[in-house]
């Protein structure tokens, strides 16, 4: 009776998880304007037919690829605008408006934002979380001759994000592992924050 | 005058029993034909038998060229897949340095007022 029960439930609760992620995918402007003007673009379009596929073709063997594969299982989507110009200010900031919009939603939270003085680059980082579950992540890296904007959708799971880091180039982001009812907030939502500054010694 | 051609005409005409010969040639004809008529319609049939192996042979051809071609069209696909889910951590994952880069610069900063922020 509860076996029937809990298939029952999750019947139900696929269709929900399935709408999340599906809220995670931001509309993307194919920014034809800028991509005439650019003199490097990407634009990567990973549904989760294509994800499978290559997942096919990664080597699960190879230690770096078999972890490639398992961060990938989860996903829905891999959605990537990114564009390159050869002189300063060759984009608007209004031209990624439109995809700052739909971060202001609800739903996303902005996980980090960074903004460099010296570089001119400012990065913010989003996420959406479900039930404790990071269900989309946002990437919007605006450089004075780049920029990029990385959409990922489906299940997020950091802790295979945090063993891929310092492999296949991802950095060491300190993302906080520790788990939510031990420091009392979300463990999807840790920031990557400054540690305190240290006092000097006389 | 009459008697004489009546009596010509009958001996001409008079029943003759045929010779041995006559029916081993009739009999050997007949079967020449049918053997002519047997091997007409059996080159007829192993002509179509011929046609049927080529058509067939060609389609077996053409779906093994199909099958070779999506073959190959499904790995040129799962390659460029592979490439481009490379290509994507890739770029997230330089854009996440970049943002690491400037917490840590700021850190560092702020850790070090003489640094300057």
């Amino acid at each position: 009776m509860s076996c029937r029960l809990g298939a029952w439930l999750a019947l139900l609760l696929i269709p929900t998880l399935c709408t999340a992620a599906a809220n995670a995918r931001l509309n993307l402007p194919d920014f034809a304007a800028l991509s005439k003007t650019a003199s490097d673009s990407v634009s990567i379009t990973l549904d989760p037919n294509l994800l499978a596929m290559a997942a096919r073709f990664l080597d699960s063997k190879d230690p770096e690829e078999a972890q490639t594969i398992d961060v990938i299982k989860g996903l829905q989507g891999i959605y990537i605008r990114s564009f390159t110009f050869d002189t300063d200010g060759a984009y608007r900031a209004s031209d990624i408006d439109s995809v700052r919009a739909q971060l202001a939603a609800p739903g996303w939270t902005r996980l980090v934002e960074t903004r460099s003085r010296k570089t001119h680059a400012d990065v913010d980082i989003y996420i959406m979380v479900d039930k404790n579950q990071a269900v989309g992540l946002a990437v919007i890296a605006s450089e004075p001759r780049q920029f990029t904007i990385v959409n990922i959708v489906g299940a997020i799971d950091l802790d295979k994000l945090h063993k891929l880091e310092g492999q296949l180039g991802v950095p060491k982001l300190d993302i906080d592992m520790t788990p939510p009812e031990k420091r009392g907030v979300s463990k999807s939502l840790a920031p990557v924050s400054p540690p305190p500054p240290v006092p000097k010694s006389p | 005058m009459k008697n004489d051609i009546e009596s010509r005409l009958r001996e001409a005409l008079r029943p003759v029993a045929p010779t041995e010969d006559f029916t081993r040639r009739v009999i050997a004809q007949a079967t020449a034909k049918s053997a002519r008529s047997a091997d007409r319609s059996g080159g007829a049939a192993s002509r179509r038998l011929w046609w049927l192996s080529g058509i067939a042979a060609s389609l077996l051809m053409a779906a093994g060229v199909y099958q070779h071609q999506r073959a190959q069209r499904e790995v040129a696909d799962g390659l460029e897949a592979r490439r481009q889910v490379l290509q994507a951590l890739a770029l997230t994952s330089q854009k996440l340095d970049l943002a690491y880069e400037t917490v840590k610069s700021q850190s560092s900063s702020l850790g070090d007022p003489e640094a300057g922020a």
